[in-house]
């Protein structure tokens, strides 16, 4: 069977098509995308989202909401009245707007829902979902608490009447530092923001690991597919005939086929990270065993679902049709081309079928998340990628050979 | 050649005494797709050494037989051995005993001759070095040397067909099964394939070929089996097929006019066996040389005006045609 991979990657290496295909095609797509999700280089070297704001209440706390959101790395607020912020996104100059209408100051201090609104164009759906996603814990922290902090405050002067002014200054500023996170001096917000942004303390833009995850997995299912169907063209070209006459087993052939697909898919993922650590500077260095257990894992998923797609199909037209549409599809639930968060729930519950998912999810947990190695919910993706791979070979090897009688 | 349908005699067994070593035993082979037969109790024993032509028309079950000969098709019933293996117990012997030309050429395009000889070579795993070896007599042999680091796709359809055969011979091969090898090539491949087994005979290699060619059947095969409808039909040397079916060489005389009146008086002067068709005279004779002569004069005297003359002796074709109905490439 070993005699069989050598040829295949011998004959995989003299297609100079399918070698610019394998490796180079997927390097502008990851390109595209990890400028599309966030840029290049680190999270805090991603260029800032620009946020429209109308700030109406024109109070100290509403300009203190304000001056968090622009502190933040990932964000650059740009103020507008609210007539001009209607007509841009009317126009469709611009997706959104975050407006604090009068009486926000008021509304924190009696501990009240905020008049906070995301106006947006309707048509940007899908960008808002990421928009609320990355504003709304900000937003909690920056406003919410201190509403809660005045509410603490009043309720207590409130219930202690007749409590002298030194002791009422004290106690004020006990419950000040507990909102802050523990400062000392309750008058500073610092602490606030140094507790939100997560992405600060990561090595890696989720959007870069989103980026390349995502296409990197798709591309390589379409590569594996191709891969795959060059054993129904050994079909059609004779020469898997002729490999029968020969002392191999059916077996073999098959298993033949399945190791140079999964070398070829380790190889093309192995590429996609290098490119995507020197370009990008994704940090691939900070969990290797992690990255090399998920690459092996995936590239045997990807070659699994090939080998599988070969000995379903008929022929190589057939291969080429359905691995369009399994591909696209698996890569539309599975988060290759949108991350899954921004889907619907029962998208994302729907993501499990797709290898795409797992996949992702599992290098999100090496450069995101950075989960070690020997993590329980990484090395539970891993099995499942694995066991996608084992079902999907046996699945192969029992059509195969019922399939194989036909060729004599 | 109607007249002639029925009156051969099928299936001349060879008279083989007890020294005479068998390659191949085929005993009442059976094999079905669903419903359809498609071979029906085929028997026939091929001696070491011997080119053996297995001819039948299209669909009479050659192609299953050879499968089934070469280990990826499995019969339904009988018996087969190879050499010293039966097929059914030891498959991986009788593979390695044989060497099979497919008749599409089964080569990978993108790898060059080497390449591909040194792949087809290794899967019977032949020592490196002597691969090495037997690829560069191969490719001497077959007059590619030079072109052998070339790429296949950048070889003519001749050259290809030739590395398709070298391929098959690379492990040394006791039994070689060729299907139809010299399908649309170009002479000089064609004569040199035929130098090949010709040598390739001569060194005591035991060949079954099928072909479409009467030609290459009758230059080649010392012993020839005829199956039809899944059955052998006839088997027997090249002579032995002509001569035990009763088959006769036949003079065929093509009149410009034939009128009721003249074929009477022909046929008054002819006597044995004879036939029109239209304006041709169909004669069968066991002596052209004495009964054409006697024709021309006995014709001009019956007042034909004879327009072309032609005798027609028994081949592989005609006897093909007796027992089959068929054209041979039919």
């Amino acid at each position: 069977m070993f005699k069989i991979a050598v040829k295949d990657l011998k004959l995989f290496m003299a297609d100079k098509r399918a070698m610019l295909l394998t490796f180079l095609l997927p390097i502008p797509l990851i390109t595209l995308f990890s400028l599309a999700f966030g840029g290049s280089g680190k999270s805090s070297e991603a260029r800032p989202t620009i946020l429209i704001m109308c700030d109406e209440d024109k109070t100290k706390a509403s300009h203190h909401i304000v001056e968090q959101l622009d502190s933040l790395k990932e964000i650059k607020v740009q103020l507008s009245s609210l007539d001009t912020i209607k007509r841009w996104i009317g126009n469709g100059d611009e997706d959104a707007a975050l407006i604090l209408h009068k009486g926000l100051s008021d509304s924190m201090d009696a501990g009240k829902p905020l008049p906070m609104e995301l106006i947006y164009d309707k048509a940007k759906e899908m960008q808002m979902g990421i928009l609320m996603s990355a504003l709304s814990g900000n937003l909690m922290r920056f406003a919410g608490t201190k509403s809660f902090e005045k509410k603490a405050l009043a309720n207590f002067d409130k219930q202690n009447p007749g409590m002298d002014s030194a002791m009422r200054e004290g106690v004020h500023a006990m419950i000040a530092s507990n909102f802050s996170g523990g400062s000392r001096d309750g008058g500073k917000d610092e602490p606030m923001l140094k507790a939100t942004p997560m992405e600060a303390q990561k090595e890696n833009s989720p959007g870069l690991v989103q980026a390349v995850a995502g296409t990197a997995v798709m591309m390589l299912l379409f590569s594996v597919a191709g891969l795959g169907a060059s054993l129904l063209q050994e079909r059609e070209d004779g020469t898997l005939k002729k490999l029968l006459f020969s002392p191999l087993s059916p077996s073999n052939i098959l298993f033949g086929k399945m190791i140079s697909a999964n070398l070829v898919a380790m190889a093309q993922l192995l590429i996609m990270f290098l490119f995507s650590w020197l370009v990008f500077g994704l940090n691939i260095k900070q969990n290797i065993p992690g990255l090399i257990l998920m690459i092996v894992a995936t590239a045997f998923a990807c070659s699994g679902f090939g080998i599988f797609l070969a000995s379903v199909a008929k022929s190589r037209a057939q291969v080429q049709g359905m691995t369009t549409l399994i591909v696209l599809t698996m890569s539309a639930i599975g988060g290759s081309m949108i991350p899954s968060f921004v889907m619907p729930a029962w998208m994302q519950h729907m993501a499990v079928v797709s290898v795409n998912y797992w996949s992702i999810q599992g290098f999100y947990d090496i450069f995101w998340r950075v989960l070690p190695v020997t993590s329980p919910v990484f090395l539970m993706r891993v099995a499942v990628l694995l066991g996608i791979g084992l079902v999907l070979n046996f699945l192969a090897v029992r059509l195969y050979k019922r399939n194989i009688k036909s060729i004599a | 050649m109607e007249l002639l349908q029925g009156l051969f005699i099928p299936n001349i067994s060879p008279t083989l005494n007890d020294n005479i070593h068998f390659m191949i035993k085929v005993e009442n082979l059976k094999k079905s797709y669903g419903d359809v037969p498609a071979l029906n109790g085929v028997s026939f024993e091929i001696k070491e050494g011997e080119f053996f032509g297995l001819l039948g028309p299209n669909g009479a079950g050659k192609t299953t037989t050879i499968s089934i000969l070469s280990t990826i098709l499995e019969p339904n019933e009988g018996k087969v051995t190879i050499g010293t293996y039966d097929l059914k117990k030891d498959p991986g012997q009788c593979k390695r005993t044989i060497g099979v030309v497919t008749q599409e050429i089964a080569l990978y395009n993108k790898l060059s001759a080497y390449e591909n000889l040194m792949f087809w070579g290794s899967l019977y795993d032949v020592p490196a070095d002597d691969l090495k070896n037997r690829i560069a007599e191969t490719l001497q042999l077959f007059g590619l040397a030079d072109r052998q680091h070339d790429k296949i796709e950048t070889y003519s359809g001749g050259m290809k067909r030739r590395i398709n055969i070298a391929s098959a011979l690379l492990h040394r091969p006791k039994v070689l099964f060729m299907d139809e090898p010299t399908v649309g090539i170009d002479p000089q491949s064609r004569n040199l394939i035929f130098e090949v087994l010709e040598k390739l005979h001569k060194e005591g290699m035991t060949i079954v070929y099928t072909t479409h060619y009467m030609e290459e059947a009758e230059r080649f095969c010392d012993r020839i089996a005829i199956i039809d409808k899944g059955t052998i039909i006839a088997q027997g040397t090249l002579n032995e097929l002509k001569n035990t079916g009763g088959l006769k060489e036949s003079i065929a005389v093509t009149f410009l006019n034939l009128t009721d009146l003249v074929k009477t008086k022909i046929g008054t002067f002819l006597g044995g066996e004879f036939k029109f068709e239209e304006n041709v005279l169909h004669s069968y004779t066991s002596n052209v040389k004495t009964d054409l002569s006697r024709l021309i004069i006995g014709c001009s005297e019956a007042g034909a005006d004879i327009v072309n003359i032609e005798i027609q002796k028994v081949n592989l074709e005609t006897v093909f045609l007796s027992l089959t109905g068929k054209q041979l490439r039919d």
